[in-house]
């Protein structure tokens, strides 16, 4: 009986139907959301309310115990004026720079090394693994300072060979090689990616290649590298962003400093010691919100520029 | 690795956590505690695990005599301990108690985050009156002194005798000094520096302007030195740098956290004379002994008796009385003294110095004091607001110095201009 007034109107009008449909579809929209529950309220107070709250803060002046004073672009425009700032900028940059490409050619070598058949190979994989899951941890930023101190393992092994440039860690000049060996280290996590895409790529187009005669290097700028492109895309991306965000190391090896003079101060270690050394919270609410604006930048342009050389599979390029 | 949404989430959590930590505090009430129900004082501290140790014998000890009180006691390292109050205070919930330090009482004192302590039934009749302006912030007893400290020269006998320099004798000028850390380094052949380069130690620069009766700061929280003055004092060193007396920077930065003179890389050091223990723990020497510091002027050595550490309560403790009697308690009581000696620096309180015994290393400490005690001037009032950032800057940009990144020149302009900023955003 239930049914009969929707099914007499379903029979004498159209539009009936949505009315009937959309109340279900809104029960259905009111349970979703209610499992959401948690996790949106999450969200709403664990993150997007800060974000929201520091984005204002960022156009205050604030230490934490006065009310904010509105201040407007001020943090913003003292940044470009404040040397440290523009030093950590230039320490941050030349580390994605150079520690981030460096990276992923050894999470590919070693990929590909991993990749052939060969007895044993499970433990390898997992051996390589190994340092990307510890590497980030203060103990091992404590065991990267004691290798390259002086008459440290690195500093024994290299004047074995003649080169005596003594600790890195003191040396102003050698703290960023250091810094980016660590990083390249923790080649693990886009290595296990590479593998992934190198298992995908399909062996018959390698059997037609040698049959064509192709050797090892133009099988792989020919093959390996195209195919592989989405995932070279990703891991770029995310080790490019994952690079911007490097703390705990830099602020373990410098013992939160980041000495030797700047030469470890990085963006973010720099933000914290405004914010939580000085309580400069507005201008390092200010520094937050460049960082965010710079990465969407940079990611933008990678998405951008991706047409141009990443190639998905049915792809008709 | 720390990212954007966790670093904001963490004070998100921090704030959480607190409001419900100071919520927990007060399950006390206002009305004083009962035996079944006894009142809850918060207190807490900087330090190592010895003064961990130390000061829960004192809270054991402090429980037992007064069981309608109960103090419950955490602590942390120096660095974090500082971030923690900043994010508790924004939040509201400053523990009840909290030990403190000279350069952040002003911070904290004028933003209304510390009670008046004249008011809270303190025992003050066995300070000095030298001492206790050290505490205060517009005439407001907002801290006091637990003990004191003064600077001194470190050395170690022992590698001297080996490298065959003698014992410096404490009365000495800069131009003595320096030849002292020249002999040193030099006669040892490479095992040991002089000393760490002391004009990259902000309370030694500190001393020097009394020395030269220079204001540090003026009344109205300006600096009170010119340009000209830090340059001389950075030049000081100039022909010392790179030679055997003064330990190189790359060398230093890779000791830390320890000194080079704990390090034994060095033969002396200047600072404060209450990490004589640290000093012998970290370096494993027998005996180390104190002499006062160089200056030209042999009647004003400008030395003080600086307060190692204060004892503050919040602003907005509901046990004021619980409060104050513990911290009556820390200053005064000998059973206290007994159970820290000097490792908190030589007792403020005479009721509590004359009631604890001092031996070996404690003893050196006292007569060190004692020494020094015809040349002492006032201690320094709460320095001014950001007084920490000054410091740090100090030593930032002396270390570039050090460096060679930086003339004199260049470093003294970038500490004005940073000291510029500092100032102007706090006043």
């Amino acid at each position: 009986m239930a049914q009969t007034p929707a099914l007499s109107r379903r029979a004498k009008s159209g539009p009936a139907l949505p009315t009937k449909k959309s109340k279900q579809r809104r029960a259905e929209t009111l349970t979703g959301y209610t499992f959401l529950l948690p996790w949106l309220l999450g969200f709403i107070v664990l993150t997007a309310g800060p974000m929201v709250s520091s984005l204002y803060l960022s156009f205050t002046n604030y230490n934490l115990f006065e009310a904010p004073k509105w201040i407007g672009f001020d943090n913003y425009t003292n940044l470009f004026a404040d040397e440290r700032f523009l030093q950590s900028v230039k320490v941050t940059l030349t580390y994605v720079v150079f520690g981030t490409p460096t990276k992923l050619l050894a999470a590919l070598a070693i990929a590909m090394l991993l990749n052939s058949k060969r007895r044993g190979q499970g433990f390898y994989r997992s051996a390589f693994y190994v340092p990307s899951l510890i590497g980030a941890s203060v103990s091992i930023a404590i065991v990267w300072k004691a290798m390259f101190g002086d008459a440290g393992p690195v500093d024994q092994f290299l004047s074995f060979f003649g080169v005596g440039i003594g600790g890195w860690v003191g040396n102003p000049n050698m703290t960023m090689p250091m810094m980016i060996l660590l990083t390249v280290w923790q080649f693990g996590a886009p290595m296990i990616i590479f593998l992934a895409g190198l298992k995908q790529v399909p062996a018959e187009l390698y059997e037609a290649a040698e049959m064509d005669g192709a050797g090892w290097l133009k099988k792989f700028t020919s093959i390996t590298l195209p195919m592989l492109s989405p995932v070279i895309f990703f891991n770029l991306l995310m080790e490019t962003i994952h690079a911007f965000q490097i703390f705990a190391s830099a602020f373990i090896i410098s013992n939160g400093s980041g000495g030797p003079a700047g030469s470890t101060m990085f963006y973010t270690l720099y933000l914290y010691l405004r914010g939580f050394g000085d309580f400069r919270m507005g201008y390092a609410s200010a520094m937050a919100w460049l960082l965010l604006i710079v990465i969407g930048i940079i990611t933008l342009i990678f998405f951008k520029t991706s047409n141009n050389w990443v190639h998905y599979s049915g792809d008709e390029k | 690795m720390i990212s954007r949404r966790n670093f904001i989430t963490a004070i998100a959590t921090g704030v959480a956590a607190t409001a419900l930590l100071s919520a927990c505090g007060t399950s006390g009430g206002a009305t004083g505690g009962t035996a079944e129900n006894p009142t809850i004082v918060n207190y807490t501290w900087w330090g190592n695990d010895d003064r961990a140790e130390r000061t829960n014998k004192a809270i054991a000890l402090f429980n037992e005599k007064n069981p309608t009180i109960k103090v419950v006691g955490t602590f942390s390292d120096w660095a974090g301990y500082w971030q923690k109050r900043a994010t508790e205070a924004a939040g509201g919930g400053l523990p009840d108690v909290m030990q403190w330090d000279l350069s952040y009482l002003r911070d904290y004192a004028q933003r209304n985050q510390l009670l008046d302590l004249g008011t809270a039934g303190i025992d003050l009749s066995g300070f000095d009156e030298k001492l206790l302006p050290s505490g205060k912030v517009n005439d407001k007893q907002f801290g006091i002194p637990t003990s004191t400290n003064a600077f001194a020269v470190y050395y170690d006998p022992a590698k001297l005798k080996e490298i065959g320099v003698a014992e410096p004798t404490g009365t000495w000028n800069y131009a003595e000094y320096q030849q002292f850390l020249t002999e040193a380094g030099t006669k040892s052949g490479g095992k040991y520096y002089g000393s760490t380069d002391f004009t990259g130690i902000w309370w030694m620069f500190n001393i020097w302007l009394r020395q030269n009766n220079i204001p540090a700061f003026t009344a109205d929280g300006k600096l009170g030195f010119t340009k000209a003055d830090l340059a001389k004092w950075w030049n000081l060193n100039k022909d010392l740098r790179g030679t055997p007396a003064i330990i190189p920077a790359d060398k230093v930065t890779q000791l830390l956290p320890k000194s080079p003179f704990g390090s034994n890389k060095t033969v002396s050091e200047p600072t404060w004379d209450n990490f004589m223990g640290g000093y012998l723990a970290d370096s494993g020497a027998k005996e180390l002994k104190m002499v006062a510091v160089p200056s030209d002027d042999p009647d004003n050595l400008g030395l003080f008796l600086k307060p190692s550490m204060l004892m503050v309560a919040s602003a907005k403790t509901k046990n004021k009385d619980a409060a104050g009697k513990f911290i009556d308690f820390m200053l005064n009581s000998p059973e206290v003294g007994q159970i820290f000696k000097t490792s908190r620096g030589v007792p403020a309180s005479k009721t509590q110095r004359e009631g604890t015994t001092f031996d070996g290393v404690d003893a050196q400490v006292v007569a060190y004091e004692e020494s020094i005690a015809k040349y002492l001037s006032d201690a320094p009032e709460p320095p001014i607001v950001g007084f920490g950032t000054l410091e740090s800057e100090f030593l930032r940009i002396q270390e570039e110095l050090n460096f060679g990144k930086v003339t004199v020149d260049q470093a003294v302009d970038q500490w004005f201009t940073s000291a510029e900023d500092v100032i102007k955003q706090n006043a």
